[in-house]
């Protein structure tokens, strides 16, 4: 188990050294002048050049990326433009109250735990009812979910839920622990809704392909009913790829709905990159890509831990 | 007559595709008498699959659909049984065991709770009692170490051991009627045996009937009391085995019998069906077929024209590697192996899944490289060639595969398939005269002209194979390697396919490597024979003495594990 | 389910001629989507939003999209202006209609250049192997790991706005799950014996790769366009909120969508609706098609 999470973790250190090579050369090398980029469109000659001299550009290339690496390893990414915070300070918070990672999480966990509850149940019934009117009007329904833009969920979700009836609160923050339910609801109610069809229509795929395997037919020969089958024996199968969708919705988990907390005016990771993004600031977006990342590294190294309780197969690889 | 457990009686079972139904079994009858065992043989296509599925009102519905007919058991009939009524017979009077015992357990639930849940469902056991009757099944069929073993998952067994699980969950409750579909078809030929001793041995202790599937008369022979023969979707004959074998009634049942290459019998060519039938299902009166020439045996002496040696030749595979690519554990697939193959002459070569023939196959070829070893074809140690003069060489060398579906491009006309070798070899100086030698080769397999406009999917499995050949022939070889060719097949295809070689052999003056893991069929066509066993030749000789004595304990126990086609009740009296 | 063997073909004694008519994949997934009403509409629909666009590039349909009036700031919807104005009093339904165009040529290229980038990776790993592939495999993995919206950004943020960049943009980054089934397929088929019949008789790497299993695999690749051109016109909604989409002025969905974040507040409707309106039928008309398309396209999926 041990030997497996280590040499999960090594596995682990030519990726990084991939995400910090195409960060460094998007950001350093192919956008031209960093500088200028940061400076900004009205910036003086001597504005840029203190910029240059401030951030390291006048170095050779390579004495750049070791920069780079040096402050990842550190955890050190200097300051940002707009607010000259330390970004560090920015994306983990002075406390865990303030902290944009943890106020990210505070809306998204919910809401996925809650995503995954409703669609993997409508997934099984339609499994059982697979062909029937019901199974097929849903799938459209599903179809027409995704035909919408996210954009316009939000945007009709905060003016009908929150404006026209009034239910919630339609944007703001408090970030007392006890209090900030009442601005995350309205939030976690979209997101719910947004991740409803592609998220049934994936798991109803799954279990349908495991319905057909020759397990089931066994099950079946000795006797066990639907039920039995469809919550043991193909539910079990079918947390393998069901365990795959999580991790590639983990990177949602860390950032936030982008979106969602932009427009509410929740502020996480998100909002955190929303507002880096208006003030083009350079610094904190590239600490925050390569930040996300490893964090999104760390929830693979669980998910495939996961695996292996998942999985008989994969335990003793 | 013994007692009847079950009664079929008209069943018919419909499938609705997307060109129409399907009829797929066309009203049959036959019964299941208690504590003995039925056979229901036919070819792919037969219906005995799909018959033995509606046994367990088992047909995935849709598309299937029994749409008449009564199976009568214990006084009732299954045809109107509820769900849940079903649900109480299956697994505890009616279980069923299946053709690939892998993807028939649950790959993440441990064996012995797979066996145990059947016990829960039917007997009520707590789970510690259920266990412990599942590790006393599991001893009961044979796997060593239950105690342990009852906790391993089942990728972690050998093959026959997963067929064992099957078996001791399908035994847990005693059922009165065990269905078997196919079981040793995906096994090894020793594997085979124990199997089926197995389920011999479980009969007389439980008492229980056996329907068993199979398209294998041989197997057919050890096992069964009765045998139901069946053809498209109908029983064209049925009686007890000894009668079905010395004294087959339908042609369909004659064609097949003497179809089969037997261990104790060496025809010149083998009779096909159809020489006993026309496509309608009528009697055929051929004369040639009953007279069985005696193939001549021509012996191997040393001083026959060596086309192709092989010189210790190794193929590992690397196991395990480290962490910086260095490789920790090698499977030796192919381990020091040393062939001589004589111009115009069949080599055999078998042994079990696993034991290297294939590889070496395809190493002779360089189709993968061989680790270390010399291949040496007329002089030339093709080894040693650069990738050009490779494919030049590539002219003189061919191989038909097994797996005729996988073999053709689903993308390219057969025509394009068979041409494209001369293309890349120059031969043929225009597309028509292209055409023409490809027609001509498609003749020469069997098949008319007008085919080469097709596409693979519109041909049958037997009727691919033969393309296979054209295209192979296209360059003109010298030296072909059979690599399972005719094992996919049907065995009444099988016996068109063989003589097929053996004619094209004649007509080219072909060398050919014959890998099988059939012994009959392998003894039927070669000349020579290498037993292979975990990389390593066992044994290698001339192919009537290695059947008439074999020296080495694994060969003996290969041909001793071989279905001798002959019924119980008449090997005893032999 | 394997046993069940109901084969309707195969005549195993005779081996008589199969049947006469040449269906191969494509034209019985054609024959499939014929019948298939729903599949038959979507198509419709998309050829009309294509025509749409036509008309709208060469100027045949709405030619004063881009013409302000600042007395006409935020008319409601008229006999005039069907649709309503915007802020500038531009015609609602003339700048939906126009982004139409914008929409269909970032899917198109943003999904093809993806399509072209994934398919010449995911060949040559699944075709070579070893060392190519264990690099190919390293890039996609860590260009995956980059969570996909934050690649996006920092993509737009390097290279800049606009349209061309947008379907670059796109492009770069959407090509990763093309390459993985693309490299998982040439695996597959790398090792299936036609190909090694090919070896057999000599063929070269390239009529292997190219002339062989790239059929083979032509109509996953197909089903990944598809797809993947849903995918970028939402995503150019996304970014142009985020001020990373096409060029200000430039008609768009994403930018018109965007703007109703201002707009709401005022009760004004008619921009979101009307971008919202032409943007659901052509994502379903896809979607649906998408879903007949792999059913008949992918045997796998044929549902039994």
């Amino acid at each position: 188990m041990w030997k497996y999470v280590v040499r999960r973790t090594l596995y682990m250190i030519p990726i990084l050294f991939g995400v910090t090579l195409i960060t460094f050369l998007l950001f350093n090398v192919a956008g031209g002048d960093p500088a200028a980029q940061m400076a900004g469109k009205n910036a003086t000659a001597e504005r840029i050049e203190e910029i240059r001299v401030l951030y390291g550009f006048n170095k050779p290339i390579h004495m750049q990326y070791l920069d780079f690496v040096r402050q990842i390893v550190t955890f050190d990414y200097g300051r940002s433009i707009s607010s000259k915070q330390k970004i560090s300070t920015m994306i983990f918070g002075e406390s865990p109250e303030l902290s944009p990672v943890l106020t990210s999480l505070s809306l998204t966990l919910p809401a996925f735990l809650l995503t995954l509850l409703i669609t993997i149940s409508i997934a099984l019934v339609l499994t059982v009812k697979r062909g029937s009117k019901l199974d097929k009007s849903v799938m459209v329904i599903c179809l027409a979910l995704l035909s919408f833009s996210s954009l316009v969920y939000i945007l009709v979700g905060q003016k009908w839920l929150g404006y026209e009836l009034g239910i919630f609160e339609i944007s703001g923050w408090d970030p007392s622990w006890t209090e900030r339910w009442r601005y995350l609801t309205l939030p976690t109610i979209i997101f719910v809704i947004l991740s409803l069809g592609s998220n049934i229509l994936f798991y109803r795929t799954i279990f349908l392909e495991e319905i057909f395997q020759d397990y089931v037919r066994t099950a079946k020969s000795k006797g066990l009913g639907q039920k039995v089958i469809l919550f043991k024996h193909v539910l079990r199968n079918a947390m393998i790829p069901i365990i795959t969708l999580v991790v590639i919705q983990m990177p949602f988990l860390i950032l936030g709905a982008l979106l969602t907390e932009a427009f509410f005016g929740i502020p996480g990771l998100g909002g955190l990159i929303f507002q880096a993004l208006n003030e083009a600031d350079f610094p904190v977006i590239r600490a925050m890509t390569v930040l996300i990342t490893i964090m999104y590294m760390v929830f693979q190294l669980i998910t495939d831990v996961l695996y292996s309780v998942v999985d008989p197969k994969v335990t003793l690889k | 007559m013994s007692e009847t457990l079950v009664q079929i009686k008209n069943l018919s079972v419909d499938f609705s595709t997307d060109n129409g139904t399907v009829n797929a079994v066309k009203g049959i009858s036959f019964d299941i008498p208690k504590g003995k065992t039925v056979g229901l043989v036919g070819e792919s296509g037969s219906g005995k699959s799909v018959t033995s599925l509606s046994v367990m009102k088992l047909i995935p519905n849709p598309p299937g659909k029994i749409s008449s007919g009564e199976i009568i058991f214990e006084g009732k009939n299954l045809v109107a049984a509820s769900e849940a009524q079903m649900r109480k017979i299956r697994g505890k009077k009616i279980s069923m065991i299946f053709q690939e015992p892998m993807t028939s357990l649950n790959p993440v639930f441990t064996v012995g709770d797979q066996i145990a849940e059947t016990l829960m469902l039917h007997e009520g056991l707590s789970k510690d009692d259920a266990l412990d009757k599942a590790i006393d099944l599991m001893d009961q069929v044979g796997i060593p170490d239950p105690k342990t073993r009852y906790k391993a998952y089942p990728h972690e067994m050998s093959g026959g051991q997963r067929q064992r699980v099957m078996i001791a969950m399908a035994i847990a409750c005693s059922p009165d009627l065990l269905i078997a579909d196919e079981p040793t078809t995906a096994l090894d030929v020793t594997i085979q045996k124990q199997i089926l001793e197995l389920l011999a041995d479980l009969q007389k202790k439980y008492g229980m009937s056996i329907l068993f599937i199979t398209h294998d008369l041989g197997v057919i022979a050890d096992i069964a009391d009765s045998v139901v023969v069946m053809y498209r979707g109908d029983i064209v004959e049925q009686n007890t085995t000894e009668a079905i074998f010395t004294n087959p009634q339908h042609p369909y049942t004659k064609g097949l019998l003497a179809c089969r290459p037997r261990l104790d019998k060496n025809p010149e060519r083998l009779p096909t069906v159809s020489d006993f039938m026309t496509p309608d299902g009528k009697e055929k009166h051929n004369p040639d077929a009953d007279k069985l020439v005696e193939k001549a045996f021509r012996p191997i002496t040393d001083d026959q024209e060596v086309l192709l040696e092989v010189k210790n030749l190794k193929m590992h595979f690397p196991l395990q590697k480290g962490f910086f690519g260095g490789v920790k554990s090698w499977v030796k697939a192919v381990d020091d192996v040393s062939i001589k193959v004589r111009k115009g002459r069949t080599l055999g070569l078998v042994g079990e899944s696993g034991c290297g023939k294939t590889t070496l196959g395809r190493s002779v070829l360089r189709l993968i490289e061989p680790t270390s070893g010399n291949v040496i074809y007329k002089d030339q140690d093709i080894t040693e060639l650069s990738k050009s003069e490779m494919r030049e060489m590539r002219k003189k060398m061919q191989i038909i595969f097994q797996d005729p579906y996988a073999s053709l491009n689903p993308r390219m006309s057969v025509g394009a398939a068979i041409m494209e070798p001369m293309v890349i070899h120059n031969i043929g100086a225009s597309k028509e005269e292209r055409l023409e030698l490809a027609g001509d080769l498609i003749e020469k397999c069997g098949l008319p002209r007008e085919v080469l406009n097709r596409y693979p999917h519109e041909f049958s499995g037997g009727q691919r194979q033969r393309i296979c050949i054209a295209r192979a022939l296209a360059v003109k070889p010298e030296f072909i390697i059979c690599d399972e060719s005719v094992s996919a097949l049907d065995v009444s295809v099988q016996a068109q396919i063989l003589n097929l070689l053996l004619d094209l052999q004649e007509e080219f003056q072909l060398t050919y490597i014959f890998i099988s893991h059939d012994l009959a069929v392998v003894k039927y066509i070669a000349d020579e024979l290498v037993v292979m066993n975990k990389g390593k030749v066992v044994e290698m000789a001339d192919c009537v003495s290695i059947y008439k004595n074999p020296k080495e304990d694994y060969t003996r126990k290969l041909l001793d594990a071989i279905p001798k086609g002959i019924p119980k009740t008449l090997a005893s009296t032999l | 389910m394997g046993s069940v063997n109901v084969s309707t073909h195969t005549i195993p004694v005779a081996e008589e001629g199969a049947k006469a008519n040449r269906n191969s994949l494509w034209w019985d997934a054609y024959y499939r989507l014929k019948k298939d009403r729903i599949a038959v509409i979507s198509f419709w629909v998309i050829v009309f939003y294509v025509l749409l666009a036509v008309g709208c590039r060469i100027g045949l349909l709405f030619p004063h999209f881009a013409e302000t009036n600042d007395a006409l700031s935020y008319a409601a919807p008229n006999a005039n202006h069907w649709l309503g104005t915007d802020f500038l009093g531009r015609d609602v339904l003339a700048r939906a209609a126009h982004g139409t165009y914008t929409s269909l040529l970032v899917g198109f290229f943003g999904s093809g250049l993806a399509v072209v980038i994934g398919t010449m990776f995911g060949a040559l790993a699944g075709y070579f192997g070893g060392k190519v592939d264990d690099l190919i495999v390293w890039l996609y993995t860590t260009v995956s790991t980059i969570p996909y919206i934050l690649l996006v950004i920092a993509f737009s943020f390097v290279l800049g706005a606009g349209l061309k960049v947008l379907c670059l943009v796109l492009g770069l980054t959407g090509w990763v799950g093309i390459c993985r089934v693309v490299r998982g397929e040439y695996m597959k088929h790398r090792d299936r014996e036609y190909v090694q019949a090919c070896t057999a008789i000599g063929a070269s790497h390239f009529r292997k790769a190219f002339i062989h299993i790239l059929p083979n695999v032509t109509h996953l690749i197909l089903i990944q366009f598809s797809l993947g051109f849903v995918g970028v016109i939402k995503a150019e909604v996304i970014l142009s909120y985020l001020g990373l989409g096409v060029e200000a002025g430039t008609p768009s969905w994403g930018v018109m969508i965007n703007d109703a974040a201002q707009e709401l507040p005022r009760e004004v409707w008619w921009g979101l609706a009307a971008a919202t309106g032409f943007m659901f039928f052509l994502v379903l008309a896809f979607n649906l098609f998408n879903d007949a398309l792999r059913d008949a396209l992918d045997p796998k999926l044929k549902n039994k």
